[in-house]
């Protein structure tokens, strides 16, 4: 019904109606996506704790920035899952069996917890497809409210120290 | 107050997946241990009363032993599960857990300072409960 009305304005010239749908569209569409996550488990551990409540940047063009902290599909389940990236496309990551060269649309991601994570290291490179978005800031709990630092740029070239899992 | 906490709270949850909680936990070793201590109270029942056999004495101090430390190893699972793996959501799902956690280290020390298969059966079936408990926390 709104739209008919705003296609009528929209003709006539008006364009309160059309903007109005507009608004209620994007509305919708952030209702649809997901812009803010709770954290659980502890492999991102100092950075980010269980119970963390995040608000998700959904601009891909900043996504597989190195040190960057990314939402995404894990490979093997499915769940969301929240680590950081270490490589981006187009980067090299060195590993026990040797260099891996990351695609064009790959991003090797690591939990800040090292030895207990579960990520890249299991799972291989991430599509760029799967993430969802990059965690940008902290709204709770109130004693830790604030930006989310990105990590340290480890450069083109990611060595990793331990062996693969 | 918990109204604006609801509202503010994210609707999805992203996993800073661990390897810990899903891949090393498991019951199975507490289990073992506690069929362990039963079946030990089994045999050392058997052994012929006032044996002074060298044979049935060496097999009685060896069943003693092998009690005792079984009984340990379901006190250091179960331990470890209880304080480690377990988290205040399960306590909310189980309010009883510690209660069965303290009573299941108790009915290990039990065991250790008695041949009582009525406390052995007992061990096992508590063991058994809480590891029914811990894997219906995986669903």
């Amino acid at each position: 019904m709104a739209a008919d009305r705003s296609n009528e304005r929209g003709a006539g010239g008006t364009s309160s109606g059309v903007s109005l749908s507009c608004l209620a569209d994007a509305w919708g569409r952030l209702r649809a996506s997901v812009w803010r996550v709770a954290v659980a488990e502890e492999s991102m551990a100092p950075a980010l704790a269980a119970g963390d409540w995040l608000f998700l940047d959904p601009t891909p063009a900043r996504w597989p920035r190195r040190g960057g902290v990314v939402v995404f599909h894990e490979p093997e389940s499915g769940l969301l899952a929240i680590k950081r990236v270490a490589a981006g496309p187009g980067d090299h990551v060195r590993i026990s069996a040797g260099i891996l060269h990351l695609g064009p649309e790959q991003a090797w991601l690591l939990g800040d917890n090292g030895p207990s994570s579960v990520d890249s290291r299991r799972y291989g490179p991430v599509g760029l497809e799967a993430l969802v978005g990059r965690a940008w800031f902290r709204y709770a709990p109130a004693s830790r409210i604030g930006l989310i630092p990105r990590g340290p740029d480890w450069g083109p070239v990611r060595t990793l120290d331990e062996p693969q899992a | 107050m918990s109204r604006a906490t609801g509202w503010l709270r994210p609707p999805t949850t992203a996993y800073a997946h661990c390897d810990v909680p899903c891949g090393i936990y498991d019951p199975h070793a507490a289990e073992l241990a506690a069929r362990t201590v039963a079946r030990m109270v089994e045999l050392i029942g058997q052994l012929p009363p006032g044996s002074t056999d060298v044979a049935d004495r060496q097999k009685f101090v060896r069943c003693v032993t092998v009690k005792e430390q079984h009984a340990e190893i379901v006190k250091h699972e179960i331990s470890v599960i209880w304080s480690d793996y377990f988290k205040p959501e399960h306590v909310e799902r189980y309010p009883d857990l510690h209660d069965r956690v303290w009573k299941i280290l108790k009915l290990a020390g039990k065991n250790k300072q008695n041949i009582d298969a009525a406390a052995a059966a007992e061990l096992e079936a508590a063991v058994k409960e809480f590891a029914d408990i811990f894997w219906s926390t995986k669903k």
